[in-house]
């Protein structure tokens, strides 16, 4: 496993299942936020890639 | 979520011990308090995290006075508790600094460790009964 982006999506799997089981009791309530933590994680790491795009260095 | 008539009897434990173990076994706080869901997905899920960073060649940071990130990195890692002892005491850890997932395997190990000081806080407050 070396793709980058395949890493960065195992990274912010296991990081939101952890802060969604923290900061949440219910199973629904965790499962809502860790979804939404993941979908934040992923597209900001997206995001960040394409504006870093152009920098030359 | 309320604390139920078992949490509060849990809760009677020193809370200090409970911190200790929970460091020590990922998820163990929680379960010794009767939070199983919790507890067995931080069980699973922390370990799992670190185990990912040593196959991905992360490195166990050495504690060095000198260096006071890779000792920032060091504290970082002894968080995820026995499954780092036991990481050291096999010999694994060592790094491959010119691996393609070098930094990402540090990346795991490292936030394996800290999220498991989260939840080890989070156990002394339930142990506290603030939660």
């Amino acid at each position: 496993m070396t793709s980058h982006f395949g890493l960065m999506v195992i990274f912010a799997l296991f990081v939101s299942i952890v802060f969604a089981t923290l900061m949440r009791d219910e199973p629904r309530e965790q499962l809502l936020l860790g979804a939404r933590l993941f979908a934040g994680f992923v597209g900001g790491g997206v995001l960040a890639g394409w504006l870093l795009y152009p920098l030359p260095f | 979520m309320r604390a139920t008539a078992a949490d509060r009897a849990a809760s009677s434990a020193n809370p200090y011990l409970i911190c200790a173990v929970a460091w020590a076994i990922p998820g163990a706080g929680h379960l010794w308090q009767g939070r199983i869901q919790k507890g067995l997905i931080f069980l699973i899920t922390l370990p799992l995290m670190f185990l990912f960073g040593l196959w991905l060649e992360g490195r166990l940071f050495p504690f060095e006075a000198t260096q006071p990130l890779v000792a920032l990195a060091a504290f970082a890692d002894i968080g995820v508790g026995v499954p780092y002892l036991i990481a050291k005491a096999m010999g694994a850890g060592a790094g491959r600094v010119v691996a393609i997932t070098y930094e990402y395997g540090n990346a795991f190990l490292i936030v394996a460790g800290l999220l498991n000081m989260l939840v080890v806080l989070d156990a002394f407050d339930i142990a506290q009964g603030r939660k």
